[in-house]
């Protein structure tokens, strides 16, 4: 099998260490090799934050090669761009659209840019995306806290995408505290059946 | 996190998904280190972090030590006492124990004793990149570097081994890529920590006198020549490919980038995988040297490889030729090797064409970032930091100085507080105000966190009073040393083994050291910690402000676990858009929507201070004055 590369980008807070190590944990009990790689501290603050796992036997380096994701996962919109550089044509860009306003633009008077611009920027990398709106998802599962499972759930209904979906249910078990297990398990078949049904 | 009670599996061949950090966590489990000692520092927390929380169940004693000095002599201690050791810092912390490893070299230990030293290419979380491998060639002490999770782990265990075989301090160097990156960690047998040692009264061993140390010194270069040897038949040190179009050195993370970049190129490639680098296994390397005619080395940040394989090569190659980076031609020697740049590097030594067009990836992604709002990491909503630089600026405005020092509060800097004019290492604050304050007349304030005023303030505090300086010193207590992920210190009243203890009062130190004017203040209460401001820029000599209001992370923790539910601070209709929250504080729960501002449930942790500061009363909640 060659190497399955996904980039996870978002802000710190939205849990995308713990989907990273979930995809990770959920690899290893189907016996694969993996990387996780993750950048703590300073970026822990509110700052932009990006994982990246890497899936296969030849997955040595923890990073993704420019232009070599094949699932570029965005917790984010703006996130999703600034980590554009590991896309190419032949990646899936999954894009939650919450948008989490960085305070630069308070203090500049800057607008958020559209949706619209988003893609546009999005379609000079890949023209495949999959825009998930996560947070309401989040609320119909219940708990807006769990945007980053329903993202999961997105990735793991993706194509090619090379861990079952039920060792990534397995993780979920394994890794997320156990009162909040069940929603973010729902969470996790909503985001799974808004890409099959999209 | 996984919880930290899958490293006490005791489940030989079970393959667990840990962060390289807890693989070291493991290691020390598998090789029954019984005391384990650590200041915290990113990329090398989890290793303590991971211990703490099941050391009393297994057995072991950890302890958060004030700084990593004092970490390395409580450990070195105990290892002359025959009890397996180890110690776990950042790469920069090895400066702070350096004076004291450079002469346990000559002491050595009895139980094995392992420093693992987390270096930080591309400062991720670190004031400097240095590449601390040349403390192993400066002391003469043995270093191990692992460059995935697995060999991490087993390179601890191995470690001990080596250093009790020895009697050496051995060197455990990760680099953030390895610290902080998981994988798939094979488990091993777990071994039973043993506390119990007994001391040796050995002058001759042990007290480092001109007349000792001179013969200790010989001994050390002895048990580096046997060091050697382990290094020609180490496991760690091996040729793990055998292509013959072009040889590769390489170690460490640097190792899985050269192995994907060949790949990448298609090369025929032969592969000397150097785990244990110092001291490097000579033979091997000239054997390896004698079989390619080009030789490639690729490593992280120094050549420090290089430099060791060209030494080699003129005494037992000299026909080889070596490419790295000495010249500065085929790899860089800042930031963090990546594979790309290895196979950058590789593609011009080859004349072989790189598959991935990287001009045209970066000429379009400069399209579509240019204008991109930028997300740095700044202070969190509610961070007591935020009311000590409001407070700050206020009182002293551009008229004064400020250096700061080392820890979340580093990021006040950024605008609109823009508070920090000098920061270079842990507890410098205190003593570059000083000379700045000499020789400027300026007003001088310093801010250092608790942590780091436990770390390193104090000596200068003691300057400070002694000298007569004239510089106010802010101790920004938050109750924990919050960046790294809210360890305790001894200003909290707890250890490392969750175990509760006197609690050290910041203020009382500041007055047994002579500090004539010290106060504690709330900073939320903004009204009285500009009046002490002022007041202590008046004194005549050094003055000591303790501004404590825990970090407001471990506030919503415990407000999460007591149920409760805090009230987020609300915009009125008396909001005349002044933007002066805005302009002033830079919190990240307060934006601009429609021209309007508002303050985002979500994330506003009802610190208050937006409250204080509106000049209309227009925003509602409860604040501290």
């Amino acid at each position: 099998m060659k190497e399955f590369s996904i980039v996870l980008a978002g802000v710190g807070g939205q849990g995308t260490l713990l989907a990273a190590e979930i995809i990770g944990a959920a690899a290893v009990i189907e016996g694969l090799n993996v990387r996780v790689s993750e950048i703590h501290g300073m970026a822990q603050r509110g700052g932009a934050v990006v994982s990246n796992v890497r899936i296969g036997e030849g997955a040595l380096a923890s990073t993704v090669l420019e232009g070599q994701a094949d699932v570029l996962l965005g917790f984010e919109p703006l996130e999703t761009v600034r980590n554009l550089r590991s896309a190419s044509e032949k990646t899936l860009v999954i894009m939650n659209t919450q948008r989490i306003p960085p305070t630069e633009l308070a203090s500049k008077g800057t607008a958020y840019p559209t949706v619209e611009e988003v893609l546009a920027k999005i379609h000079v990398f890949t023209s495949r995306v999959i825009v998930v709106e996560a947070a309401e998802l989040a609320r119909k599962a219940g708990s807006r806290l769990t945007q980053n499972s329903v993202l999961l759930g997105a990735l793991a209904a993706a194509e090619g995408f090379p861990v079952r979906t039920k060792s990534l249910v397995e993780a979920l078990w394994e890794l997320v505290p156990k009162k909040h297990v069940e929603v973010n398990v729902r969470a996790f078949e909503l985001g799974c059946d808004s890409v099959r049904k999209g | 996190m996984p919880d930290p009670k899958v490293l006490l599996l005791d489940a030989s061949g079970k393959r667990v998904l840990l962060l390289g950090n807890e693989a070291i966590a493991r290691g020390i489990l598998e090789a029954g280190v019984s005391v384990v000692t650590t200041y915290p520092g990113t990329p090398a927390s989890e290793i303590g972090d991971s211990i703490s929380e099941i050391a009393s169940q297994v057995g072991l004693y950890m302890e958060y030590s004030v700084n990593e000095m004092v970490a390395v002599e409580v450990a070195a201690g105990a290892a002359n006492c025959g009890v397996r050791a180890l110690t776990a810092m950042k790469h920069v912390g090895l400066n702070v124990a350096a004076d004291l490893v450079m002469t346990l070299a000559y002491t050595g230990v009895r139980g094995g004793y392992v420093i693992v030293t987390a270096d930080d290419p591309e400062c991720y979380s670190s004031q400097n990149e240095q590449d601390n491998r040349f403390y192993a060639l400066l002391a003469n002490l043995p270093c191990l570097e692992p460059s995935d999770a697995q060999e991490a782990k087993e390179m601890t265990v191995h470690a001990v081994e080596i250093s009790e075989k020895l009697e050496l301090p051995v060197f455990l160097r990760t680099t953030t890529r390895v610290s902080h990156t998981r994988g798939p960690v094979a488990y091993g047998e777990l071994r039973k920590p043993n506390l119990k040692g007994d001391f040796v009264r050995d002058l001759k061993r042990l007290v480092m006198v001109p007349a000792n140390s001179r013969p200790k010194h010989e001994v050390l270069l002895k048990q580096a020549a046997k060091a050697r040897e382990i290094s020609e038949e180490s496991p760690f040190n091996k040729v793990v490919r055998q292509g013959a179009e072009i040889g590769i050195i390489s170690s460490s993370s640097a190792y899985n980038c050269a192995i994907e970049a060949a790949s990448l190129l298609g090369l025929d490639e032969g592969v000397l995988k150097l785990g244990m680098t110092h001291p490097l296994p000579e033979k091997m390397i000239a054997d390896f040297l004698n079989m390619h005619d080009r030789v490639v080395v690729v490593e992280e940040l120094e050549p420090y490889l290089e430099m060791q394989i060209k030494a080699i090569a003129k005494d037992y190659a000299p026909n080889a030729a070596i490419f790295g980076k000495m010249k500065g031609q085929y790899f860089p020697r800042e930031g963090e090797l990546t594979t790309r740049l290895v196979a950058t590097g590789l593609s011009e030594i080859t004349n072989k064409k790189l598959p991935v067009d990287f001009r045209m990836i970066e000429e379009k992604y400069g399209r579509v970032v240019k204008g991109l709002p930028s997300r740095p990491p700044i202070l969190c909503a509610g961070c007591p930091h935020r009311a000590s630089y409001y407070v700050i600026k206020k009182v002293g405005g551009e008229r004064a100085v400020y250096p700061d020092d080392i820890g979340c509060y580093a990021l006040g800097i950024a605008p609109p507080l823009g508070v920090g004019d000098i920061m270079i290492c842990m507890g410098a604050s205190i003593g570059v105000g000083q000379g700045i304050s000499r020789v400027t007349g300026r007003d001088t304030v310093a801010t250092i966190g608790d942590s780091t005023f436990f770390h390193a303030g104090i000596p200068g505090l003691v300057n400070a009073v002694y000298n007569r300086s004239k510089i106010v010193v802010i101790v920004l207590d938050n109750l924990a040393t919050a960046m790294t992920g809210h360890q305790p210190h001894p200003g909290t009243g707890m250890t490392g083994m969750h175990s509760q203890t006197e609690r050290i009062l910041i203020e009382k130190v500041a007055e047994g050291c002579g500090v004539k004017y010290v106060r504690v203040v709330n900073p939320f209460r903004t009204k009285e910690a500009t009046r002490v401001l002022k007041e202590a820029l008046q004194q005549p000599g050094p003055a000591v402000l303790v501004f404590r209001a825990r970090c407001t992370l471990m506030d919503a923790r415990e407000k999460r676990r007591g149920g409760a539910e805090s009230t987020p601070s609300r915009i009125s209709e008396k909001c005349t858009n002044c933007m002066a929250c805005i302009k002033l504080l830079g919190c990240p729960a307060i934006m601009v929507e429609e021209g309007k501002v508002r303050i985002d449930e979500n994330s506003c942790s009802a610190c208050g201070l937006c409250v204080s500061v509106c000049p209309f009363g227009a925003i509602e909640g409860s604040c501290a004055e």
